[in-house]
């Protein structure tokens, strides 16, 4: 050891706290270290150029420019985005390696931002790779190159940011890697068949569906002129509550103070 | 000035109280062995030193500080509390990685670090799920000393050791007291915290029953002397002439008096003593009796 023989005494004085930072860039690293990590992520990568290449040779020539492929990579990457966050969250738990990373950090406030960080950066970087995948779905299908600027913030950037908290809430809200991920999918399969099939009975359940469902309030954001008006977005603003906000909050207040065991 | 000071801590689960008025400090330069049962509390109390577990009273403070208050608490105050609560899909080289980037060290302390616990570079590269109990406790070791820190807290370190890991461990924390180190380990083997530990904790039911120095703490409990001889029937007698009370035990004689009486009387006598030593069998007494009360099949 070359620090070893130097005698020891417990003095505090020239140590700064960890930079967030540094927090940052270690809960990036976590995400993508296990062969997990980086497989799932390279799985999501993979299956985005699988489907836009059977999307290239399947769809009809007028639904072949840019911005359509970006819909279909874009759809392929938000539906599976949330997984990757939830196991940035739940391994801590699950792997119980948050032992470790609460006694490096003891003010989880820091380490609980930083994750969040690491999952936007990481699903940014993702972002740009279904970008790069839509642009060659664009090339192998010999489409336009035009893209409505909607499609690009609302589909792209608003959608993934969406479920990228969604994930984070759920990680924090069960702290379980298989139960967070099956609640996932409850929330994104289950969820809106069941409430269309009801729906599609009851006439005042259709109009109710938007204010109570998540999944049905986002719909005029990636159809008609992809701008809501005055009652969608309230609806936006109920449903995201419902099941963004609320779980947000209870899932943040379970994992501080939560025990790591 | 103690280093490590636990004051009044407590902690309760619903009806259950886990850790109940638990206080001690534990002084640089010394190792601290902190003995106990499964389940009498040693687990929770050093969660609860490193703010893992909030505690329900009382307080823990290091070098004066609460843990959280410490900036960069893994460059002064190495953790190992599960050797077991890593993921098992890193390698052992990226778990101290990880643990090196957070605490802001360079790489080259990980392969320090791998050295001193004797993990090759083949090993280091295998994924957690491959590692034995040993060798996960070797990678534990290795992180809590990552940051270079002053102050030690290890929760069953020598567990799943072979005995060249435990003799290796015991050299490993002594030379790190004696460099001014503050080492607070757990164990629920006595003879491992009596090989290495300088102070002790006893503790049961989440209540310490005793503590001191190892030497006093025997001493204390020591129950008698053990001693035998060449000649038996000269010592038998020469004890009997002395006024000391013995009866047999062994091959030898158990006699209710300080070693050093009876090796008067015999060298008085001028009796050849082949075995001598205080019979320090009260504190593993007191320990099997803390075992017992824990115990489920009550056959200990």
């Amino acid at each position: 050891m070359t620090t070893a023989q130097a005698p020891m005494t417990f003095d505090v004085s020239s140590t700064p706290r960890v930079p967030f930072s540094r927090l940052v860039r270690v809960e990036l690293r976590k995400a993508l270290d296990t062969r997990a990590g980086r497989w799932f992520t390279g799985s999501i990568v993979g299956l985005c150029l699988v489907v836009v290449t059977i999307y290239a040779f399947a769809a009809p020539d007028e639904a072949q420019t840019f911005g359509d492929v970006l819909s279909v990579s874009g759809g392929v990457l938000g539906y599976f985005l949330p997984i990757l966050v939830i196991l940035m969250v739940t391994s801590e738990w699950s792997q119980r390696t948050g032992l470790v990373t609460f006694a490096l950090e003891p003010h989880r406030g820091r380490v609980v931002g930083a994750k969040l960080c690491g999952a936007l950066l990481l699903g940014a970087g993702l972002i740009v790779l279904a970008f790069a995948v839509a642009a060659f779905g664009t090339v192998l299908g010999g489409g336009e190159w035009t893209v409505e600027t909607e499609i690009l913030v609302n589909g792209f950037v608003i959608a993934n940011v969406i479920s990228i908290l969604l994930g984070f809430a759920i990680g924090m809200l069960l702290m379980n890697s298989p139960a967070a991920i099956v609640t996932y999918f409850i929330y994104s399969l289950v969820l809106p068949i069941a409430v269309g099939i009801l729906a599609s009975f009851q006439e005042w359940f259709a109009d109710l569906a938007p204010w109570i469902e998540f999944n049905t309030a986002q719909t005029p954001l990636f159809t008609g002129d992809y701008t809501p008006n005055g009652e969608e977005l309230a609806q936006l603003l109920v449903s995201g509550t419902i099941w963004l906000v609320v779980p947000f909050a209870i899932g943040l207040w379970r994992l501080l103070r939560a025990e790591p065991k | 000035m103690p280093v490590i000071e636990v004051t009044g801590l407590t902690k309760s689960y619903g009806g259950f109280t886990a850790v109940d008025d638990v206080s001690f400090r534990c002084e640089p330069g010394r190792v601290t062995g902190f003995l106990g049962p499964n389940g009498a509390g040693k687990t929770t109390t050093m969660r609860a030193m490193v703010g893992l577990t909030p505690p329900t009273r009382g307080t823990v403070t290091i070098g004066g500080m609460r843990y959280a208050d410490i900036p960069n608490p893994g460059r002064h105050v190495g953790v190992l509390l599960d050797a077991s609560a890593q993921h098992n899909g890193r390698t052992g080289r990226e778990v101290l990685t990880i643990g090196a980037r957070t605490m802001g060290l360079p790489d080259s302390r990980v392969e320090e670090m791998l050295e001193l616990v004797s993990l090759t570079g083949a090993e280091a590269k295998r994924r957690l799920r491959n590692y034995s109990l040993g060798m996960r406790q070797r990678l534990g070791v290795a992180h809590a000393l990552l940051g270079d820190p002053s102050v030690l807290i290890l929760d069953e370190p020598a567990n799943g050791l072979d005995p060249a890991g435990i003799r290796w461990m015991r050299s490993l924390l002594k030379g790190y007291a004696d460099r001014g180190g503050t080492v607070l380990l757990s164990s629920h083997l006595l003879h491992e915290v009596e090989q290495i530990a300088d102070e002790m904790i006893l503790i049961g039911r989440g209540r310490i029953v005793a503590q001191g120095d190892r030497r006093s703490l025997l001493a204390e409990r020591r129950t008698g002397t053990l001693v035998t001889a060449e000649d038996m029937d000269a010592l038998a007698k020469a004890l009997d002439a002395a006024g000391l009370s013995a009866h047999a035990a062994g091959e030898g004689l158990s006699v209710e008096a300080e070693p050093v009486e009876v090796g008067r009387v015999a060298a008085a006598e001028r009796i050849v003593l082949s075995d001598l030593r205080g019979a320090d069998g009260g504190l593993e007494n007191l320990f099997l009796e803390l075992t017992a009360d824990t115990q489920r099949e009550g056959n200990a």
